[in-house]
C-alpha cells in the first residue's frame, strides 16, 4: 500500500467519501472486514473475500489490483475511517471546545475498549495490525488536524499560539490518548475533565474563560 | 542515581575481578547484535553471525545468552539503559525546568530517529517492533518515563507534574516518530522549545499560577 503523505490528506467530509464509496468496493472492503474477524488476518485471501461477498475472484482483483495486501491494507483504513466519522458524529452538537474535547476522548476510548474486531486482532496478530495503522498515521493526523483547525479558529487562544499550531498538536495527543490513556482514568469523566482543561487545553485556550458545566452524565 | 543505574552497580558488584572477562564478552556480544541488526534486521541476524562480530565462538556466545531472543531482548535492554544514563546526566546539569525539558524532547527523538537497528527494523520488519509501541503497551512505557521523570526533574517538579512531564515528552516524541509532520521537527531545538513553552509549562503551573516547584512551603498540586 503506497505511503499516505500528510500534505495531500483530504479534508474530513472529502475522507468521508473516500470511505464510504460506492458498491461493489464497499462491499468488498465490508467482507474483507468480516474475513478478518473470521478467519483472522493471516488467513484472510482473495478467495474467501470474493466467497463472502458473493463475487467472482477476478472482480475482487479488478477492483483492487494490488491483492491480498491491498484489499487487507483499504480494509485497515476503511475502519479507520469509519472510526473517525463515528466520533465526529457523537461530538456534533456540542457547542464548547473544551466540552467536545473531553466528549470525544471518553467515547473513543469506550469505542476502541468495546470494538471487538480491533482487540482481537491486537491480541492474535498485533504484529499484521500495526504496521497498517502505522501506514495511515500521518493521514489520521491531517485529518483530524483539519477538523480541529477550524474549530481553534473561533476560540480566544492564548498570545503565540496559532490556530494551526494547536491543531498539529492537539491532533497527536488525541490520537496519542486513543492509543492509550497513560495514567488517566478515560472511563472517568472527571479525570477526562482534568486531562482536558488543566492540562491539553492549558497552554491553548486564552486564561480567563467562564468555567462551563460538563455534563458529565455523559 | 536512577534505578537503571543502579542495576548496574549492582551487577559489577555481583561480579568480581574473576569474571571481568564474562562481563566483556557479554558487552561485546550485546554491541555485536545491535551492529548486526542495524545491518540485516531482526529476522536475518543470527547467534553464529553475531558471534563472528564478537570475536568469540557460537557455543561460547549460546553459553551467556539462552538464544537469540534473550541475546537481542538483552541487547534492547542494554540499548535503553544506556540511553536513560546518559540523558540523566544531561537532565541533572539543566539549569532550569524548561531547558530540562528541552533537552529531553530533543535528545529522545534523536536518540530514537537517529538509532540505525532501531530504524532499519521500523522500516522493514514493523511487525518485529511495532508491538512494543501498540496500544496497551503504550501504558507501560509512559509510566516508566513517568518514573524516570519523577526521578530526574524532583528539583523543579512535585511527583504528579513531573509524571505527567515525563508522559508528555514521550507521547510527543513517540507522535513525531511514527507520524513525522513537516512543521515541527523535534530533533530541532527551538522547534522542540517552542511545544514545550506553549502546550507543557502551562500545564505544570499550579492553579495560583505559580511553578508546582518542591519547597517545603509549597502545598501539594
Amino acid at each position: 500500500m503506497p505511503a499516505l503523505r500528510a500534505s495531500s490528506a483530504p479534508r474530513l467530509r472529502s475522507f468521508i467519501l473516500l470511505v464510504m464509496v460506492e458498491e461493489p468496493r464497499t462491499l468488498l472492503l465490508g467482507a474483507t472486514a468480516a474475513c478478518i474477524s473470521r478467519y483472522g488476518i493471516a488467513k484472510t485471501t482473495i478467495e474467501n473475500v470474493a466467497r463472502q461477498a458473493g463475487l467472482s475472484r477476478a472482480t475482487v482483483y479488478r477492483y483492487f489490483p494490488g491483492g491480498r495486501e491491498q484489499v487487507i491494507g483499504e480494509c485497515i483504513t476503511w475502519e479507520v475511517g469509519r472510526f473517525f466519522v463515528r466520533l465526529a458524529e457523537h461530538v456534533e452538537d456540542t457547542g464548547d471546545f473544551a466540552a467536545r474535547l473531553e466528549k470525544a476522548l471518553r467515547f473513543a476510548h469506550r469505542a476502541v475498549a468495546e470494538h471487538e474486531l480491533l482487540q482481537k486482532v491486537l491480541e492474535t496478530e498485533p504484529e499484521r495490525l500495526l504496521p497498517q495503522l502505522t501506514v495511515s498515521g500521518p493521514l489520521v493526523v491531517a485529518v483530524v488536524r483539519d477538523y480541529l483547525e477550524p474549530l481553534l479558529a473561533e476560540e480566544d487562544l492564548r498570545q503565540g499560539i496559532t490556530a494551526a499550531s494547536a491543531a498539529d498538536w492537539l491532533a497527536r495527543m488525541v490520537l496519542s490518548f486513543i492509543v492509550g490513556q497513560g495514567s488517566w482514568d478515560l472511563t472517568d469523566p472527571a479525570s477526562v475533565h482534568r486531562l482536558v482543561n488543566e492540562h491539553l487545553l492549558a497552554g491553548v485556550l486564552a486564561p480567563g474563560r467562564p468555567p462551563v458545566e460538563t455534563d458529565v452524565t455523559q | 542515581m536512577g534505578p537503571a543505574l543502579l542495576d548496574i552497580v549492582e551487577e559489577r558488584a555481583d561480579h568480581p575481578d574473576a569474571t571481568v572477562g564474562v562481563d566483556r564478552l557479554r558487552d561485546r556480544l550485546l554491541e555485536a547484535s545491535v551492529v548486526s541488526v542495524a545491518r540485516v534486521g531482526v529476522a536475518k541476524t543470527t547467534v553464529a553471525e553475531v558471534a563472528k562480530l564478537a570475536g568469540c565462538s557460537r557455543a561460547t556466545a549460546y553459553r551467556v545468552f539462552s538464544g537469540k531472543h534473550g541475546l537481542l531482548a538483552a541487547a534492547a535492554s542494554r540499548e535503553l539503559t544506556s540511553f536513560e544514563v546518559r540523558l540523566g546526566r544531561r537532565l541533572d546539569r539543566a539549569p532550569t525546568l524548561e531547558e530540562a525539558l528541552v533537552i529531553a524532547v530533543v535528545e529522545s527523538y534523536r536518540e530514537l530517529a537517529g538509532h540505525r537497528a532501531l530504524q532499519f527494523v521500523l522500516r522493514n520488519e514493523p511487525g518485529v517492533v511495532l508491538p512494543f509501541f501498540g496500544f496497551h503497551h503504550t501504558d507501560e512505557i509512559y509510566a516508566a518515563v513517568g518514573r524516570f521523570a519523577v526521578s530526574r526533574l524532583s528539583r523543579f517538579l512535585e511527583p504528579t507534574p513531573a509524571a505527567w512531564a515525563g508522559e508528555w515528552v514521550a507521547r510527543t516524541v513517540l507522535s513525531h516518530l511514527f507520524h513525522p509532520g513537516d512543521d515541527v521537527r523535534l530533533g530541532h531545538q527551538p522547534d522542540a522549545r517552542r511545544l514545550v513553552i506553549h502546550y507543557l509549562m502551562p500545564a505544570l503551573m499550579a492553579a495560583d499560577g505559580t511553578m508546582s516547584a518542591p519547597t517545603s512551603s509549597s502545598p501539594n498540586p
